[in-house]
């Protein structure tokens, strides 16, 4: 029986290979769709879950709490671990992780390594990442040890065997032994480095008793309890443990610190306080949310279809039913048969997925999959939802076939019930709403991105490039050098530039109320050229000067964001005010209008702007659009000569800038394209169910004719039925869009109206698509001669 | 074999009770040929519906083979059906997307035949029918005869005890139809098969050992040949 059914389950798709064509189509894309998105959902959710110890394994974090607000990050003091483990029987291990960026030589190889990271040696023992070489216990105990990657080693070792040669890392070429290889970390680490030095390089060579310094934050600490621990039974002991520890450290300076344990594996995807890679889990519900709309418009086209079928499938009913059929087993043959369509649209989705994953890896910024098989139980899960699709997109259509009577479909003329059309009505409806709150979503999304672009950000960043000297002895000298480079406009140094990191300090800054206040602020080392190279406007005061020789020490630059958090009503009442910050005291000499230093995402934060010359380990050059390439030839060579040690390289600040919001392109991106995915599969719905009600309407068509209607007014008559139902989704698709995308745009600072034309744009977008989807079906009826469709009744 | 006791059929229209069948009783034994007649709307196709148990009486009482019909449930009336009825129309309706082999199958195969059993019964049926030729064709690859054979071996194939037939030549040429009255006339005389049919043509209906004329959902004359 079962091959009898798929034996007609193939012949039927192959007559109508019109609309199996849209139904598989439809099906497929959207099954494809939504195996991306499962995919990227899948792999997001698996971050640090490979740690077979994962759930044991916290994040310690801290809540700095100062006079003036509460510092919430993801950092802590060199000093808290060791401590922990001594006072706290709980903790089993602890690893500090900080990251850094090395210059590492060997021969003439040179590198300059942006995504190292020093940790302890118990690195290995409490992840679970693999050495390929080297004994994990001990690789990473000696100073100035390294472990690198795989594919670190490569560039240093090539195929030779790492294991015991020495690198010479950093400026100063310290000799360091390479330890061990490991295998490059995987995708969904949320830990990450092209290379590891052994922390004790740091606390016992680089930085001599930094592990001392309670109040010296900027380490990354994990603790594995001891199985059965309770997290919060640990947290609790935090205030004891600190206020025994540190309790007059942290009264003398102000700063009482509050510690948490974040467990590992919610890290990436639930912690706001950042880190070393950050997911977001609104976006993972949000795909979600799409994925499941997507796979929702492609069964509602496959029940439309079916459903819009069935008077033709009625007759054969009706003789099935004759020759002895029952219901039940008619039922089943339909469920087949739908069943069949969606192992054909498996089979499609394998081909399609399989060629378009390396644009959508592309698309997600990261390799989510490096090929459909290599993960077969994704392979699994796709054929099962494609089963259960079918299951359940053919129950529907099923059980209305099957319950025809055939009395009724054998003997005269036999239409569709209204009930049917009401609900492929309805159905149209939603998928509609759907796919034209999807294009208010990609509107709003487009917008924000373009508006944070293109908006005013309060300084230059145009024609400027940055070259990072890592602190080399000659960089002062490289400034002037580069500065007399006929296509050099100008050259500025700093620590620090927009859309880059910056040191936080503890500060006392004199208040409206004439006391020293204490606050963690922003600062940015910066020279005499800086403001002026950035074109940041002074609102009062001035900038800092060459003629002023106390600028070098005892003068500070604030924003009027800083202004107002001091309580001054005008930037001018600031001015001369006395501050202490890591060791100089002095006053304000000036205050900035506020620019953005950070991305649109964020609130414009206090600002301080000292000077602070032996700091300056970034060189902003301004250059001229004229002869570019040769000023970037000079510039390189100006490099070679002066730090011949280390590798040249550059960026550009609007470049850099703009790599903030990477992240939201992406996000952007994809949306814009499970958008347009979602329209289409709509459309083709549409496309299919005009032609079938125009089929069904042939000869009404023709007696309209023959009564003399015109081609436009059958037109309109075929198309307006169709038209009302997308006017119906724009409106429910409207407030809809509109909360979404409020919501969404709550997460920036800095953020766009929403404003009505997006409204009434994807609403006309999805007409004139709809239009232009049922016009030409519809244009072809009213056109047909009315003797043929009346001759065929 | 079966007899209807006072059936009456009609619709609700509007306020109006459109009357199709009128307070009709008739037997029927085993063996007989019997052909329905009479004018357009007298209720000849309905009251093979109705004896065919594709359609219900509003009224009366429907026996068959000794079972009440119009006490069983769907089910029930739905095997008793499988076991005893074949059908013929007079648009063959046949399925387009089986061929010929697989038309006359699909009766068995919701009889649970297993698949040689039904390999052997067909090839039967279309050695009877001469058809074997014909039998990877499509229905639309024959002509109007043809099909009806076709027909006519699905509704045969399953062994039926009552054949019924709603103007099975009506589609066809006068030869066409003279050859499946033959047909039908062996079917009756050499195998016993019990035939009721309705039909616009009295040459036809003679072929029949009896003569139903219907009036208004009334039987107006029954003549024995």
């Amino acid at each position: 029986m079962i091959r009898n059914y798929i034996k007609i389950a193939l012949r039927n798709l192959w007559r109508h290979r019109g609309f199996s064509f849209i139904n598989i189509t439809g099906l497929s894309i959207g099954i494809t769709a939504c195996f991306f998105i499962f995919i990227y959902v899948a792999f997001e959710l698996s971050y640090d879950n490979f740690h077979t110890k994962a759930d044991r394994i916290y994040r310690l974090v801290t809540d700095i709490k100062t006079p003036s607000e509460t510092i919430n990050t993801s950092s802590t003091s060199w000093a808290f671990a060791p401590n922990i483990r001594a006072d706290l029987p709980e903790v089993e291990a602890f690893v500090r992780t900080s990251g850094g960026s090395f210059l590492v030589r060997r021969g003439d190889v040179k590198f300059q390594e942006e995504n190292s990271m020093f940790a302890d040696s118990t690195f290995f023992k409490v992840f679970d990442f693999k050495l390929v070489k080297g004994d994990p216990r001990t690789v990473l105990t000696a100073p100035a040890t390294i472990v690198f990657t795989e594919s670190t080693a490569k560039k240093y070792f090539g195929s030779a065997d790492p294991i015991g040669k020495t690198v010479l890392i950093t400026g100063d070429a310290v000799p360091a032994t390479v330890t061990g290889v490991m295998k490059d970390f995987p995708g969904n680490s949320q830990i990450k480095a092209d290379m590891i030095i052994s922390m004790t390089s740091l606390t016992q060579k680089f930085n001599k008793g930094i592990d001392g310094q309670w109040g010296n934050f900027g380490a990354t600490t994990y603790l594995l309890l001891k199985p059965g621990t309770s997290p919060k039974a640990v947290e609790a002991k935090m205030p004891a443990f600190l206020q025994n520890r540190d309790g007059d450290g942290m009264k003398k300076s102000q700063m009482f610190y509050r510690l948490m344990l974040e467990p590992l594996k919610y890290t990436y995807l639930y912690s706001k306080r950042g880190g070393q890679e950050v997911g977001s889990i609104s976006n993972v519900y949000i795909f979600s949310i799409v994925a499941i709309f997507i796979l929702l418009i492609a069964c509602i086209n496959f029940v439309n279809l079916t459903t819009a079928r069935s008077v033709e499938r009625a007759k054969e009913v009706g003789i099935r039913k004759v020759v002895g059929a029952e219901k039940s087993q008619l039922a089943g043959q339909f469920i087949g048969e739908s069943v069949v369509l969606c192992i054909i649209a498996f089979l499609l989705t394998l081909g399609i997925a399989a060629l378009l994953l390396p644009a959508f890896n592309q698309l997600a910024g990261k390799t989510v999959s490096s090929g459909i098989f290599s993960n077969w139980y994704y392979v699994v899960i796709l054929f099962v939802t494609s089963i259960c699709i079918g299951l359940l997109a053919g129950l529907y259509p099923a059980l209305v076939l099957s319950s025809f009577k055939p009395v009724m479909v054998l003997k005269g003329r036999f239409s569709g019930s209204r009930k049917g059309g009401i609900l492929r009505k309805t159905l149209v409806v939603a998928q509609f709403s759907i796919s034209i709150a999807l294009i208010i979503g990609t509107i709003v999304v487009y917008n924000q991105m373009s508006f944070m672009q293109n908006r005013d950000l309060g300084f230059n960043k145009e024609q400027m490039l940055v070259l990072n000297t890592n602190s080399d002895p000659a960089k002062e000298s490289l400034k002037n050098a580069i500065s007399s480079i006929p296509g050099v406009v100008s050259t500025a140094s700093a620590s620090s530039i927009p859309g880059g990191g910056n040191n936080g300090a503890y500060s006392e800054i004199e208040n409206k109320m004439g006391d020293l206040q204490i606050a963690n602020l922003d600062l940015y080392f910066v020279d005499y050229d800086y403001v002026n190279q950035f074109k940041i406007k002074m609102v009062a005061g001035r900038s800092f000067s060459r003629e002023f020789g106390t600028d070098t020490a005892q003068a500070m630059l604030i924003n009027e964001a800083a202004v107002k958090l001091f309580g001054y009503s005008s930037p001018k009442d600031a001015i001369g005010r006395r501050f202490k910050q890591w060791g100089r005291e002095g006053k304000i000499v000036g205050v900035m209008k506020d620019f953005h230093f950070r991305s649109l995402q964020e609130v414009i934060k206090p600002l301080t702007m000292r000077i602070e010359l032996h700091s300056l380990d970034l060189i902003t050059v301004k250059v001229s659009p004229k002869n570019l390439n040769s000023t970037l030839a000079q510039i390189e060579g100006k490099w070679k000569q002066f730090i011949p040690n280390r590798p040249y390289s550059f960026y550009f600040l609007d470049e850099f800038f703009d790599r903030q919001y990477r992240s939201e392109q992406r996000f952007g991106k994809l949306f814009f394209n499970f958008a347009v995915l979602a329209i289409f599969i709509s459309c083709l719905g549409l496309l299919g169910l005009a032609s079938y009600s125009t089929l069904q309407r042939t000869r009404e068509i023709g007696i309209r004719k023959v009564l003399g209607a015109s081609v436009p007014g059958i037109v309109n008559l075929l198309s307006f039925d169709f038209l009302k139902l997308i006017l119906i989704s724009c409106i429910i698709a409207m407030p809809v869009g509109w909360y979404f995308m409020h919501q969404w745009l709550k997460d920036f600072a800095y953020r766009i109206d929403v404003q009505w034309w997006v409204f009434v744009l994807a609403g006309v977008l999805a007409v004139l698509v709809a239009v232009a989807t049922i016009s030409f079906q519809a244009i072809k009826a009213a056109l047909s001669n009315p003797v043929k469709s009346l001759r065929s009744e | 074999m079966l007899s209807l006791q006072h059936i009456s059929k009609y619709f609700q229209v509007g306020g109006n009770k459109n009357i199709i069948l009128n307070d009709l009783s008739l037997d029927i034994d085993e063996g007989e040929f019997i052909s329905i007649m009479g004018p357009s709307g007298s209720g000849k196709s309905t009251l093979l519906n109705i004896i065919g148990m594709l359609d219900e009486p509003s009224d009366g009482y429907h026996y068959f083979e000794g079972h009440a019909v119009h006490q069983l449930k769907e089910k029930q009336r739905s095997a008793l059906y499988k076991q005893y009825i074949g059908f013929v129309f007079q648009a063959y309706h046949l399925i387009d997307e089986l061929t010929v082999y697989e038309n006359i199958e699909t009766p068995l195969i919701y009889q649970d035949f297993k698949s040689a059993e039904r390999k052997a019964m067909v090839a039967d049926m279309l050695d009877r029918f001469n058809i074997v030729g014909k039998k990877d064709l499509f229905p639309a690859q024959l002509s109007g005869g043809q099909q009806q054979l076709v027909g006519i071996a699905r509704a045969l194939i399953a062994k039926p005890k009552l054949l019924l037939a709603d103007e099975p030549t009506g589609n066809l040429n006068s030869k066409q139809g003279e050859e499946i009255m033959e047909l039908f006339r062996k079917l009756n005389k050499e195998d016993g098969v019990t035939i009721i049919q309705v039909t616009h043509s009295e040459k036809n209906a003679e072929y029949g050992s009896r003569i139903i004329d219907l009036l208004d959902g009334k039987i107006d004359s029954s003549r024995k040949l």
